[in-house]
């Protein structure tokens, strides 16, 4: 069976399909507010008439190149093109502004190489046994692990810990616009059926990132006169050396096994294993204020669990039937077009297809890593086009992404409102980054706080083994990051104060 | 030097207590659902959870900032006044960027989206670019915006399905 999956996918029109698929998928990753989704959706009724190899080969390369080129805009622009690419800003971009575009991108595509080849790993190797595991999460288990990752916004608050708190709850507040979970009653929609669903993550990343950005460059037009940035084109091999490569492996082994572990558990998705793993790799570090200054290690973290869910999200799916995001749920509708049931027995009844996915997976991985490779110099000349015609033009893309997240104008008066606020934020000196934690993670919280409630009376909680662990984590993760955060601040206090005075003492 | 950033503490602290306020009013009026199988904890209580503490969050930076100002009075004697239409003009390029968004949104439908963004991408470019460089831009602008906007709409309207608005272009068939 083995055998038959791998010879199914070496057949010359998958590979070829699985090259557009990679292409394409890189394509839509990398212009913000288009994503791996998306492509995914468009590519749906092209593989009607394929076989189901060829088909789903060519679905899986869409997905995997839509997460990984999200990578290139968010080093290149500061704007994430995917969610799962918001962690890659913090160290990509400083890294591309101090001429090492081509550095930071090799880094991206290489560890998004090794993430995904370590998720499908994992995939083959530990479905069975991880999905048993997977199953144990219910509500008391969801709801602590939303209560455990949004206690990972106190490390991202940085030096200013009430402000990193009120954009995490800003980002909360605002996900419960829309229709309440479980009862689906409408809240705070003011009548407009287009707030129904409530806000549109890509929508909101677009506002914060891609519309600031322009903002950003429009206070500084008096003051520049170099419109281009520094960008180091000459590009020697991937970027970066053997020698830093296997200083990196921990940190991309630890990344890539967050990456599947959050990528296993459905709703939670790369957006927030990217950032989770970065603040994980930041903690750890003993270079831990290097980090947001442009360094290898938090592109390597960010890149590698964003890549390592890929793989994990595709273990409830083809073992258990569950998507555990929009990408895989549209994967979902792929195998079922291809009468492919996920599920137990899916190794029995489709054995032959399910390795031609992992294989199609390999080779899509493969593809990815030479494609952006290959085309690393041309993503670089981006740098080179001048920021006051590359930002409208940008806007413009965004405003696409925008309406084709649902079809809607509306979500185009949704991105200019949450710019504005992002503006507005910016200049409060209010982080922007764990809002996004916040919105991705309230409607969790609340879903499944709510199922608890029902629970309460006759499953207590010291029924849940994972549920007491993550609470206790929690625990430990408010009083180590808060501490670490103080400690930071005073530092910097200090610094500043030392600052003062030897300048004082110069005059 | 931490004192002299008391404003960014007061005036977004004013204005997100004064937001969270807004939003606590409004939690009362959503309807909660009461029949079988509804949850103990209403769809009231997460709003109320993160309203209060929002609210909560806004004072404590508002009661931070009052105190710095506090500080940073006895430091320096007094307090610099800038006025809002001064602040305005200083950030004349973001403003002109604000409106020309919003016009280039709001107006996306009625008048299509080809229009729209040649309009868009020619004004944002200037508006991006110094002034005393205007003259050189002028044809590269045009020509970017004109291809920007025609490639785009065809690129996706066309090719990847996307309903972008044709607005006034029905009219000629498109």
């Amino acid at each position: 069976m083995v055998l038959q999956g791998l010879m199914e996918v070496l057949q010359p029109m998958t590979i070829v399909l699985v090259a557009i698929g990679t292409v394409v998928g890189i394509i839509f990753g990398s212009i913000p507010g288009l994503t791996a989704t998306m492509a995914i959706v468009m590519f749906l009724p092209v593989t009607y008439s394929m076989t189901a190899s060829e088909g789903i080969s060519m679905l899986m390369a869409l997905y995997i190149g839509g997460i990984s080129g999200g990578l290139i805009s968010a080093i290149l622009l500061n704007i994430p093109g995917t969610p799962s690419s918001v962690a890659t800003c913090f160290d990509g971009k400083p890294l591309a502004d101090k001429g090492e575009a081509g550095r930071a991108l090799g880094t991206g595509v290489v560890f998004s190489f090794v993430g995904t080849i370590i998720g499908i790993g994992l995939l083959m190797i530990l479905a069975p046994v991880l999905c048993d595991f997977a199953l144990k999460f219910q509500a008391y288990e969801y709801c602590a692990l939303a209560i455990f990752s949004l206690s990972m916004v106190i490390a991202l608050t940085g030096h200013d810990m009430p402000k990193g708190l009120i954009s995490a709850v800003l980002g909360a507040l605002l996900a419960t616009v829309g229709l309440a979970p479980i009862d689906s009653k409408p809240r705070f929609t003011f009548g407009l059926y287009q707030l129904n669903n409530g806000f549109a993550l890509v929508v909101l990343l677009i506002g914060l990132f891609a519309i600031a950005e322009v903002m950003a460059y429009a206070e500084t037009v008096r003051q520049k006169q170099d419109f281009t940035i520094r960008s180091n084109v000459k590009i020697k091999g991937v970027g970066f050396t053997f020698k830093e490569f296997v200083g990196q492996i921990r940190n991309a082994v630890v990344s890539a096994l967050i990456g599947v572990g959050i990528g296993i558990l459905p709703g939670i998705g790369g957006g927030v294993s990217c950032m989770i793993s970065y603040t994980v790799s930041k903690n750890t570090s003993k270079r831990r204020e290097l980090y947001g200054t442009g360094i290898m290690d938090g592109v390597v973290a960010s890149e590698t669990a964003n890549n390592g869910t890929i793989g994990g999200a595709m273990i409830p799916l083809l073992s258990l039937g569950i998507p555990g995001d929009a990408a895989t749920a549209m994967l979902l509708g792929g195998l079922q077009i291809h009468n492919v049931a996920p599920g137990p027995l899916i190794y029995e009844k489709n054995g032959v297809v399910v390795y031609a996915i992992f294989f199609a997976m390999v080779l899509a991985a493969i593809f990815m890593m030479l494609f952006m490779l290959l085309g690393m110099r041309f993503f670089v000349t981006v740098l080179k086009v001048p920021k006051n015609f590359l930002l409208p033009v940008v806007v413009v893309l965004c405003a696409i992404g925008a309406i084709g997240n649902a079809n809607m104008i509306f979500d185009t008066y949704c991105m200019v409102g949450f710019g504005l606020m992002s503006y507005l934020l910016i200049k409060s000196k209010v982080p922007t980054v764990p809002m996004i934690l916040g919105f991705i993670l309230g409607p969790t919280f609340e879903q499944n706080l709510r199922r608890v409630s029902q629970l309460t009376s006759s499953d207590p909680f010291w029924n849940h083994p994972i549920f007491c662990v993550l609470i206790i984590a929690t625990v430990f993760v408010v009083i180590f990051s808060a501490r670490a955060n103080i400690k930071d601040a005073q530092r910097a206090q200090a610094a500043a104060q030392q600052s003062l005075k030897s300048g004082v003492g110069d005059k | 030097m931490q004192n002299k950033n008391y404003k960014t503490d007061i005036i977004p602290g004013i204005v997100i207590a004064i937001f969270s306020i807004g939003y606590l009013a409004l939690v009362p009026g959503i309807q909660t659902f009461t029949g079988l199988g509804s949850t103990p904890l209403t769809n009231h209580f997460v709003p109320y959870l993160w309203g209060g503490s929002l609210l909560a969050l806004s004072l404590w930076i508002i009661v931070r900032g009052f105190r710095r100002r506090k500080k940073y009075l006895a430091e320096e004697g007094k307090i610099e006044k800038t006025s809002l239409k001064n602040a305005l003009m200083e950030q004349r390029e973001v403003v002109a960027s604000f409106i020309a968004l919003a016009l280039y949104v709001g107006l996306m439908d009625l008048v299509g989206f080809v229009i729209m963004t040649i309009l868009y991408v020619f004004v944002q470019i200037l508006i991006l670019t110094p002034r005393e460089k205007w003259g050189k831009t002028y044809v590269p602008a045009a020509v970017t915006a004109a291809v920007s906007g025609v490639l785009l709409f065809y690129i996706f309207r066309y090719l990847l399905n996307v309903l972008l608005p044709v607005g006034v272009l029905k009219f000629f068939g498109l």
